[in-house]
């Protein structure tokens, strides 16, 4: 399949060596995305008794993490075991696997900047996309979304809230871009040309060991542009071919090898 | 006219096939079909401008420099203040949930007096009656860290006669003991992690969840020439990272640092104090490493290597964490080095009558505590310490219920860090003294009020409001209100640090590892997206929660494999641990990073009070928890804590 070239090729580069797991990431996307704590109860539901309570964040299956932080481990006994840990948001692949399965073209990739879209609208839930994304970077809203009493009030106004029944998914927090790229018209800049950190996701900003560094990867004046070319530098599963806009760095060589775990014994797209 | 049977069947026959060609029907079917499924509830998203007004958080336990995003004046979000040195832009999992919580169903509401709603000037009333009784047998438990709140309680003990103020339990209070009790240093001690180019982390958690964390965080990702390493029980979350994880037992953490001591002394280190022969002779004498290595399993070459790297580096620092023993030892040790280790000064008083914030960490709270009169701040020791706290009469003043808030008589709702006047000095652990200071930045949504002004209303301190009490800690240290509640920092350099004694005395027998009876070492350890002992989970938190902590409703514990070999238990075992006074129950994880011999539990679960994401997932850990009262210091610990674990 041709790959779509953007001038504008927004990504970030991930530092493993300098996450600690901490969760602010996770925690900060939600915040920004409107992605509603996962309650058990339904103060909505006046038949409660007859139906099955809804899940909590417990069941990680139903969980609506865009930002998600994965442990890693060399699988190495005392004392020489390590762990390793990696934020994952969607890897917005140059060539992504959920666009062309999409029935209803609810999800495409051709904004300037790069970044696979979802329109929740138009979203009819057949799940095709989560079973083609090889990152298991998109959610299912299993259940309609609900604040806790009181907690609604505080809304992220960037964000339209998603009803069940639809798949989301990180948009690299796209309401950001539109917001910097506004700025810069009214301030007279070129907004085809943002300066570095105009545009910064919740989840980059957020981090207190600056681990994630968002920018573009065409811009030779953005730090991601050198970063993405460090020879530690690597993607999750490249030899599928879907070319992630998401590179992560690690020094240590048996996390690089784990980034491409599921074919680490060749073969695979080239 | 009568309605002949024929006329009656073509009536119906027509009415039937006119109903099968009205759409009516249909649409009725429709409708109900779309509008049973339709949202009972339709959020509404609230448009305006948006700011970014700056201010301090204290929902972590040193307290974290925010800005609270806001559109038409509503809190929706929180980030870090990038002007300010304590977050660099950064914050904590806790703080990051800070608006959440402050809408969160769980806010204290009113003021409660048995269960019953009542007013402000009746819970005045009540405590004035309760003060006049209590006489000077009245103590205060503070769980902020940080704050001049801590001034005006401190003094209004002082207006009754009392001088029980109380901290929770923590690093904190344990450094101030080895260093302005034992080795009479004077100012707070801090570690600069930016500038040095060898941290050793003797079992502090430091990128994780001890001392300030976010400040440390941005050290370290700030410090890229340095090195980092990390000693504990455990390979934590700041293991990931650093260089090298170094398994050393938590009780035999002061030993193994007196360990490297010992080379580092052998290569001719000095330092300037009276009893530093005496020192030298202890160390060489007791803490060999070929006795260090027989006490606690680290091998002496791995301590003489490190006494090497340390030795070579320019501006090493040894950061230490968990019982009095091993701050002394690490302090000792730092001085030896002459590397990275600051000792702080104080911002001067508001407050006359208050303490400071040495004098303030000098009661022991796990000796347990026995008034007429307690008043609790935004502490949970009824969760935390349990059955060390007794009262005739308890006031809690929180802004969130906790089983503290549950068990006390008189409840009073503190207004949420975002709708107050606060303020942060010097979290422990900074290189810099550095202070911060938090204006409202929305409206109270609740009946609550200022804890610090409330309690001014009680005695005459000299002051009207907290707001007045800020004013003049601002002033004492010279620094302008305007610019500090404009989310700057006022920081003066950390000094090096100079003690009149290495404890030499009291060193030597405290360093030497004591463990319980139990069949395995316990290594309690905190997650800050798990919660704090004062503060649980938050809502958006729980699915950050792994399941290497929490599966459902389970608390989870981790094990090496040749550690689950030994108990007989494996993957998935429900487990019930007995330790200290009672008991616990959990699933078991292998996790390879977790030294032979002991197990790994997180604290922060088991709420019994609280909202639905805290309450009644896993349990406390806090329970199973043994204190000791250390060797010759005579401070009480949690270290050495040792657990029985059975199947079940």
């Amino acid at each position: 399949m041709q790959m779509k070239e953007f001038k504008i090729k927004w990504g970030m580069v991930i530092d493993i060596d300098k996450c600690t797991g901490c969760g602010a990431c996770m925690v900060g996307c939600q915040v920004e995305n409107n992605i509603a704590p996962m309650t058990k109860s339904d103060p909505y539901n006046y038949v409660q008794a007859l139906t099955k309570p809804r899940d909590d964040a417990s069941n990680k299956l139903r969980t609506l993490t865009w930002m998600n932080v994965y442990e890693l481990s060399n699988n190495k006994p005392f004392p020489e075991h390590e762990t390793a840990y990696l934020p994952r948001p969607c890897m917005q692949c140059g060539n992504p696997a959920c666009v062309p399965v999409c029935p209803v073209v609810a999800t495409d990739k051709n904004e300037e900047g790069g970044i696979v879209s979802q329109i929740y609208p138009r979203c009819i839930g057949c799940r095709y996309c989560m079973a083609a994304c090889p990152y298991h970077a998109r959610y299912f809203n299993w259940w309609d979304p609900l604040w806790p009493e009181g907690m609604d009030k505080g809304l992220s106004p960037a964000v339209s809230v998603r009803p069940r029944g639809v798949v989301e998914k990180c948009n690299f927090c796209h309401s950001r871009y539109l917001d910097a790229k506004n700025k810069a018209r009214m301030d007279g800049e070129d907004p085809m040309n943002l300066p570095d950190g105009a545009y910064n996701t919740a989840c980059a900003e957020i981090c207190p060991t600056k681990a994630i560094t968002f920018g573009d990867l065409n811009n030779p004046e953005h730090k991601v542009h050198e970063l993405a070319k460090s020879p530690n530098a690597f993607r999750l599963l490249e030899k599928l071919g879907l070319h992630p806009q998401v590179y992560y760095m690690s020094e240590r060589e048996w996390v690089r090898k784990q980034g491409d775990n599921y074919n680490a014994d060749g073969g695979g797209h080239h | 006219m009568s309605v002949a049977r024929r006329t009656f069947i073509q009536l119906g026959a027509g009415a039937t096939v006119g109903i099968l060609f009205t759409p009516t029907v249909w649409k009725a079917l429709d409708d109900v079909s779309i509008w049973t499924q339709n949202w009972p509830w339709i959020p509404k998203l609230k448009y305006g401008a948006t700011e970014a007004k700056p201010t301090v958080s204290k929902m972590c336990e040193s307290g974290c420099a925010v800005k609270v995003r806001t559109v038409a004046g509503e809190a929706f979000g929180t980030m870090g203040n990038e002007d300010n040195p304590l977050s660099g832009g950064g914050i904590c999992p806790l703080c990051a949930n800070g608006v959440q919580v402050k809408n969160s169903p769980t806010r204290i509401k009113a003021p409660m007096l048995d269960g019953q709603e009542i007013s402000w000037e009746k819970a005045k009333e009540v405590v004035t009656e309760q003060l006049e009784a209590a006489g000077s047998k009245v103590a205060f438990i503070s769980g902020d860290q940080t704050g001049t709140v801590n001034e005006v309680f401190s003094a209004l003990l002082a207006d009754k006669g009392s001088d029980a103020f109380y901290v929770m339990p923590g690093d904190m209070q344990a450094a101030d003991k080895a260093w302005t009790g034992m080795m009479g240093g004077t100012g707070q001690i801090g570690y600069d992690l930016e500038g040095a180019d060898l941290v050793l982390l003797a079992g502090a958690d430091a990128l994780e969840s001890w001392g300030p964390t976010v400040a440390n965080l941005k050290s370290f990702a700030a410090n890229e020439s340095g090195k980092f390493l990390f000693a504990g029980p455990m390979q934590t979350k700041t293991a990931s990272v650093t260089s090298k994880w170094i398994p050393v037992p938590a009780e035999g953490m002061a030993a193994f640092t007196l360990g490297i001591a010992y080379y580092v002394l052998q290569a001719g280190k000095t330092v300037d104090t009276a009893d530093f022969g005496q020192f030298k002779a202890m160390v060489m004498g007791d803490y060999s490493p070929a006795k260090v290595e027989a006490a606690t399993g680290v091998k002496a070459e791995r301590m003489a290597a490190l006494a090497k790297d340390l030795l070579t580096a320019s501006n090493p620092v040894v950061v230490p964490a968990g019982p009095v023993a091993a701050h002394g030892a690490a302090f000792a040790l730092n001085l030896l080095l002459g590397g990275a280790m600051k000792a702080l000064p104080e911002f001067g008083k508001a407050v006359s009558g208050a303490m400071s914030r040495s004098e303030m960490l000098k009661a022991d709270v796990l000796e347990g505590v026995n008034t007429d009169l307690l008043f609790v701040y935004e502490a949970n020791p009824a969760y935390a310490l349990p059955e060390k706290v007794k009262a005739g009469f308890t006031v809690a003043f929180d802004c969130i219920q906790t089983e503290t808030t549950a068990s006390a008589n008189l409840v009073l709702p503190t207004l949420h860090p975002y709708e107050r006047f606060d303020d942060l000095a010097s979290p422990y652990g900074v290189a810099d003294a550095t202070y911060s200071m938090g204006a409202p930045v929305c409206k109270p949504s609740v009946n609550a009020a200022c804890a610090a002004t409330f309690v001014l209303g009680l005695a005459d301190l000299g002051f009207e409001t907290f707001e007045e009490v800020l004013g003049a800690k601002a002033e004492a240290m010279g620094a302008d209100m305007d610019s500090l509640t404009g989310g700057e920092a006022f920081v003066v350099e950390g000094e090096t640090p100079r003690a009149a004694s290495l404890a030499a005395n009291v060193l030597g027998k405290a360093a030497a590892p004591v463990k319980g009876t139990g069949a395995v070492g316990l290594v309690p350890y905190t997650l800050l997206n798990v919660g704090t002992a004062n503060r649980a989970t938050t809502p958006n938190a729980p699915c950050t929660i792994s399941n290497n902590q929490l599966m459902g409703d389970h608390m989870v514990v981790m094990m090496g494999s040749t550690t689950a070999k030994q108990l007989g238990v494996s993957v998935g075992s429900k487990v019930k641990l007995s330790g200290g006074k009672g008991e616990c129950e959990a699933l078991v994880q292998i996790f390879e990073g977790v030294m032979p011999g002991v197990v790994a539990a997180p604290l922060g679960l088991g709420h019994t009070v609280g909202d639905e994401f805290s309450k009644g997932k896993g349990d406390n850990v806090y329970k199973i928890l043994t204190v000791n009262s250390e060797a010759a210091t005579g401070a009480s610990s949690w270290a050495g804590s040792t657990v029985n674990v059975a199947k079940i």
